[in-house]
């Protein structure tokens, strides 16, 4: 659906994105905004705003990697584990090692792209299914952040420089307050949507995921992409962490813990096919931003703390339901 | 011209020993059949062509060059274009990009896998595509493959093969799961193929559609090709028997003696 859209007229683009399954949960977006800000004022005082945009990017950037995984047909759970072993390894280097600074954070991506390039090449060549692998991934990440650090907090990086500028300096415009993590999450977007949209590389990416056998008998190479995307997404946590760590002053080897299955929700809710095939940013982008104001809004209008993911479950469940109808629908017509 | 010839093609899957020894050749714009029962080896045989798996012993020429096929790549370079059961396309793209997938149309060539499609040029040659092949009048080139009949999806296959010019174009059980009419439109485009100047090798077990069609029959049975004739020579329940193995020595000693 998204891959056909850009290419159409405008008449028939503008009803065939009306029916489009991002733009059905932008809708949905915008109706939970509108009733957390009746509900709360607060919600939309430029305090809370700034506070949603903080921790928007650093799932969200996780989320347009795994949008791309998706849409080839697989999908990965240790980002979690890698948001906070990445983080971890950096700051033990450069304060048990006396690495500088930058190399410590090269390294640390390079790590990803290891764990990246285990998870693609075990799934493509032995061909278990990514679930498993990436399952027992988290497992071996999450075990490792833990026995290296034994289980304590590291104090992160905060000597302003370049690199705290880079990853989580901080600008005010009015009374809001943002982080530079959100021109990296911004920036990304627009690539992943050049990628998937308008690029040679995304029409491999959806042939693979919609049908594999099709997309290698023309010569795709299914296998290299989709270990190269593997490689993305354990890269994009992996920054994810970094930035995290530096926003809050803190490597903790246990942050991210459950974020693999917070950023496939904000994926699929946005409206990409857990089957592959169809994927679409614009969909994670809005999914992202659905499942950070629910966290917060849902707090702010008074839900007892402990009742919170019975809400977030629900609202989940009711946007896939949703997508799940439109989808038969769009098949019948 | 001969355009292909197989040399004593051998292929197995560990204890299944698919193909055994197969020959045969293909000559410029004629229709050969390959018939068999199921189980025959037909599909294995065209993947060891088109490159989905390499065989494991024989010689593959091409126009008279020996030629080495290791991947799907390769047998697209050397003009071999094969439209396999059930999974020559991907649903979720469009026709369009369904026809240029592997081989989109780009600007900025340099960007290699990140260059942007070229999508008027998509979408002009698809649609040009879509009406020569007479399958224009209702068929929109940005419509998703999903919300196609499976005769539409065979014809968008075969446009595709013819498209790039194949010399040989291979059908795998192009017919399975369609309709009559649509049977008949799939029939009708191969000849109008063969008349485009395409070689083409149609697999199949109607044999029906075969005498419509084909010019040369070849029948394989547990791995092996055992007969191999030309349809004006002979009818419909001879093949039936050299198929199914009813009084196959006589039939075999009436082909060999050709
Ligand atoms: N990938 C495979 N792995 C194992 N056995 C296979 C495979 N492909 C085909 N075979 C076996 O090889 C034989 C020939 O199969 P196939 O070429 O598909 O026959 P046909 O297309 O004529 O029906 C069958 O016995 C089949 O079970
Ligand atoms: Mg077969």
């Amino acid at each position: 659906m998204i891959a056909a859209e850009d290419e159409m007229p405008v008449g028939k683009r503008r009803s065939s994105l009306i029916r489009s399954p991002q733009f059905s949960s932008l809708v949905i977006l915008i109706v939970l905004l509108a009733i957390f800000a009746i509900a709360d004022a607060n919600f939309l005082s430029p305090l809370n705003i700034s506070n949603m945009m903080a921790f928007l990017p650093e799932l969200g950037i996780i989320a347009l990697g795994m949008t791309l995984l998706l849409t080839a047909g697989e999908f990965d759970l240790s980002v979690g584990a890698v948001f906070g072993l990445a983080p971890v390894v950096v700051m033990l280097l450069v304060q048990n090692g006396g690495v500088d600074i930058g190399f410590a954070l090269l390294a640390g991506l390079l790590l990803c792209v290891a764990i990246g390039a285990i998870n693609g090449l075990i799934v493509t060549k032995i061909g278990i299914s990514s679930f498993l692998v990436t399952l027992s991934m988290l497992l071996v990440v999450r075990g490792a952040a833990l026995y290296i650090t034994q289980g304590f907090p590291l104090k992160s990086w905060d000597q302003p420089g370049f690199f705290v500028t880079l990853l989580a300096g901080s600008f005010n415009v009015g009374s809001f307050r943002f982080y530079t993590s959100l021109w990296w999450f911004i920036g990304l977007s627009l690539l992943a949507i050049y990628v998937l949209r308008y690029a040679k590389l995304g029409n491999w990416i959806s042939a693979i995921g919609s049908n594999r056998n099709a997309a290698v008998a023309r010569g795709v190479p299914a296998d290299a992409v989709k270990v190269w995307l593997f490689i993305l997404t354990s890269v994009l946590a992996g920054l994810a962490g970094m930035i995290s760590a530096f926003r809050i002053s803190a490597a903790s080897p246990v942050a991210g813990t459950g974020y693999e299955l917070e950023v496939i929700a904000m994926v699929v809710v946005g409206g990409t096919a857990l089957t592959g095939g169809r994927g679409t940013i614009l969909g994670t982008i809005v999914g992202a931003l659905m499942l950070r104001a629910i966290r917060n809004g849902i707090v702010l209008i008074g839900v007892p703390g402990l009742a919170y993911n019975i809400f977030v479950g629900l609202i989940i469940l009711a946007m896939l339901i949703l997508h799940a109808l439109l989808q038969k629908n769009a098949a019948r017509g | 011209m001969e355009v292909l010839r197989l040399q004593n093609l051998q292929k197995s899957f560990g204890s299944v020993r698919a193909l055994k020894n197969a020959s045969f050749a293909l000559k410029e714009g004629e229709v050969v059949a390959l018939l068999g029962d199921n189980g025959a080896g037909k599909s294995t045989l065209i993947k060891a062509i088109s490159g989905v798996f390499p065989a494991d012993r024989g010689d593959i020429y091409v126009r008279g060059e020996k030629v080495s096929i290791r991947s799907t790549r390769d047998a697209m370079d050397l003009g071999i274009e094969t439209i396999h059961q059930d999974t020559s396309l991907a649903p979720d793209l469009s026709i369009a990009r369904n026809l240029f997938l592997g081989r989109e149309p780009v600007k900025l060539k340099w960007l290699g896998v990140f260059a942007p499609l070229d999508f008027a040029k998509l979408r002009d040659a698809a649609s040009a595509l879509l009406k020569r092949v007479g399958i224009s009048k209702k068929l929109d080139a940005d419509a998703l493959v999903l919300t196609l009949s499976g005769g539409e999806r065979q014809s968008i296959a075969i446009s595709r093969a013819m498209q790039f010019a194949a010399k040989v174009i291979i059908l795998d059980e192009p017919t399975n799961n369609l309709g009559v009419e649509e049977t008949h439109g799939v029939l009708r485009f191969v000849k109008e193929v063969r008349d485009a100047g395409h070689s083409v090798l149609l697999i199949t077990h109607n044999i029906h559609h075969v005498f419509q069609v084909a010019d040369r029959i070849i029948v394989m049975r547990r791995g092996e090709i055992v007969a191999e004739q030309t349809v004006a020579d002979t009818d419909l329940l001879t093949v039936e028997s050299i198929i199914t193995g009813a009084d196959m020595s006589a039939l075999l000693k009436e082909t060999r003696a050709k």
